[in-house]
C-alpha cells in the first residue's frame, strides 16, 4: 500500500482525472464583462448541448422556485441572474464529470453518497440563508462537493479505499478517522488536488480542504464553516450515507463564528428538510 | 292537459337547476383554496382519504408542482399521485398516533436509541447535546 505522499502523487499524475467543461471557463470571462448580455451567455451554454438540457431540467425544478416556465438558457439568465445559471452550469458539469462512476466497493453506497453530497449542498444554502451570508448558491456547490475526494479514492485507488473501508466497519469510527489511520491522508486533502486542478474559487477549495476542521489554526472561512454544520446536521437527520454511520463534533469555533447560539436550530432543521426534498431533483443526474 | 304539461316543465326545470347547483357546490369542494395550518401531518399515499388539505404543495420527481398546497384530495387523486411516483404528502391535521402507526412510523424510544448510537461519541459535549434535542425533536414531529 502506498504512503501518504505517494497517494497525493498518484492522483496528481492521473490523466483521467475528469476535467470541467470549456464552458464554465468560457462562462466566468463572459461574466466578468459587466456589457455581456443574457443571449451571450445563453448562446455560450448551448455550444454544449447535453449541458444545456440539464441546465433546463434544474433551472424547471422546484429547487429554483420556477417549476417548468423556462424554456431557453437566455430565459433562465433573465429570470434568475447570471450567477445562479453559472452555479448551475457548474452544479450539472460536476455532476457529467462525477456521477456515472459506480463504487467498486460492495460496502459503500454510491446513491447513498450522492444523495449526502446533495442534502449537504442544500443544508449548506439553507445555513447560508439563516445568517446572512451572501454566497448562497456557492454554498449549495461546497456542500456538493465537500466529500470529492472519497469518489476519487474509490475510483483511482481502489485498494487503499477498500482498506480504508474495512477498517472503517470494523471499529465503527467515522471514515476520515479510518483514512488517517490507514492511509495518514484524508479525502480533504485529496479533494484539494481536484478543486486545485479545477481551478475553483479560493472559498470552494477551502471548504473541500478542511471541511472536518481539524485545523483550528487557520483562518477561518464562513464557506467552510457552513459546510462542516450542514455535513453534521445532515448525518444527524439521516438523509443520504457519505461512508459512516456517526457523527463528527461540532468545532466550537464555527458554532460560535456562524452565529448559531442565536438562531433557531428547529426552524432551520425544518428549512433544510423541505430544501432537501426539492434537491433530490439532482438525484436524476447522478 | 295544459296544467300538468306545465307541472312538467317546472319539475324538469327545477331539477335541472338543483342538478347544476350540486355540480358548481362539487366543483367547489374540489377546487376551493383552504386555509392552511402550521399544524401537518405526513401521510403515505396509500392512507389517503377523501377530504384530507394539502399543507403543502406536492412535487413530481421532475421537480414540477403537480397539486398545489391547500387542494382538497379524493382518494382517486391518490392514485395517480402513486402512478406519478408520489410517495407521501403533508396534509392539515394533527398527526395521531394509529395513524402513524399504520403509516409505519418508528416508536419514539426507537428514534432516541438510533440518535444515541449516532452520537454516542460526542453527547457530552454541550454543543452537541443542542443538535440532539433539535434533531430528536424534528424527527418526532416528521415521524412516518
Amino acid at each position: 500500500m502506498k504512503d501518504a505522499a505517494a497517494i497525493k502523487k498518484t492522483l496528481e499524475n492521473v490523466s483521467t482525472i475528469p476535467t470541467l467543461p470549456v464552458v464554465i471557463e468560457k462562462i466566468t470571462r463572459l461574466l466578468q464583462n459587466p456589457q455581456t448580455s443574457a443571449e451571450e451567455i445563453g448562446k455560450a451554454i448551448t455550444t454544449d448541448q447535453a449541458l444545456a438540457s440539464k441546465v433546463l431540467k434544474l433551472v424547471n425544478s422546484a429547487f429554483y422556485g420556477f417549476p417548468g416556465k423556462i424554456s431557453t438558457i437566455t430565459h433562465a439568465v433573465v429570470i434568475l441572474g447570471f450567477s445562479t445559471v453559472k452555479n448551475v452550469v457548474l452544479t450539472a458539469s460536476i455532476f457529467d464529470a462525477f456521477s456515472k462512476r459506480i463504487s467498486l466497493s460492495q460496502n459503500f453506497d454510491m446513491q447513498k453518497f450522492w444523495l449526502h453530497s446533495i442534502a449537504c449542498g442544500a443544508a449548506s444554502q439553507c445555513i447560508a440563508k439563516h445568517i446572512g451570508f451572501s454566497a448562497k448558491e456557492e454554498c449549495f456547490i461546497a456542500g456538493l462537493i465537500h466529500d470529492v475526494g472519497k469518489i476519487l479514492m474509490c475510483n483511482y485507488l481502489p485498494e487503499e479505499f477498500e482498506a480504508v473501508v474495512q477498517n472503517r466497519i470494523l471499529k465503527n469510527c467515522l471514515f476520515y478517522e479510518s483514512e488517517k489511520e490507514v492511509l495518514h491522508i484524508t479525502h480533504q486533502e485529496l479533494g484539494g488536488v481536484i478543486a486545485e486542478r479545477w481551478n475553483l474559487p479560493a472559498a470552494l477549495q477551502g471548504a473541500v480542504k478542511n471541511h472536518h476542521y481539524q485545523a483550528p489554526e487557520k483562518d477561518f472561512s464562513t464557506m467552510t464553516g457552513i459546510v462542516h454544520a450542514s455535513d453534521i446536521l445532515v448525518r444527524a437527520l439521516d438523509i443520504g450515507n457519505g461512508g459512516d454511520n456517526r457523527i463528527p463534533q461540532m468545532s466550537e469555533e464555527v458554532w460560535i463564528n456562524l452565529g448559531f447560539e442565536n438562531i433557531q436550530l428547529q426552524t432551520l432543521l425544518e428549512d433544510i428538510g423541505s430544501e432537501v426534498d426539492k434537491a433530490t431533483v439532482f438525484m436524476q443526474l447522478v | 292537459m295544459t296544467a300538468a304539461y306545465v307541472f312538467g316543465c317546472f319539475t324538469l326545470q327545477y331539477s335541472y337547476i338543483l342538478y347544476k347547483l350540486k355540480c358548481i357546490n362539487n366543483r367547489i369542494s374540489e377546487i376551493r383554496l383552504w386555509p392552511g395550518n402550521d399544524i401537518m401531518k405526513r401521510v403515505l399515499i396509500e392512507n389517503i382519504v377523501d377530504k384530507m388539505v394539502l399543507a403543502k404543495e406536492v412535487c413530481g420527481t421532475s421537480g414540477s408542482i403537480l397539486l398545489a398546497k391547500g387542494t382538497m384530495l379524493t382518494a382517486s387523486m391518490g392514485h395517480r399521485l402513486k402512478n406519478w411516483g408520489v410517495q407521501f404528502v403533508y396534509v392539515d391535521g394533527e398527526e395521531d398516533s394509529a395513524q402513524a402507526g399504520a403509516a409505519g412510523a418508528v416508536s419514539p424510544e426507537e428514534i432516541r436509541t438510533q440518535l444515541e448510537e449516532k452520537f454516542s461519541r460526542v453527547i457530552g459535549n454541550e454543543i452537541m447535546k443542542k443538535i440532539f434535542a433539535a434533531v430528536y425533536k424534528f424527527k418526532i414531529q416528521h415521524n412516518t
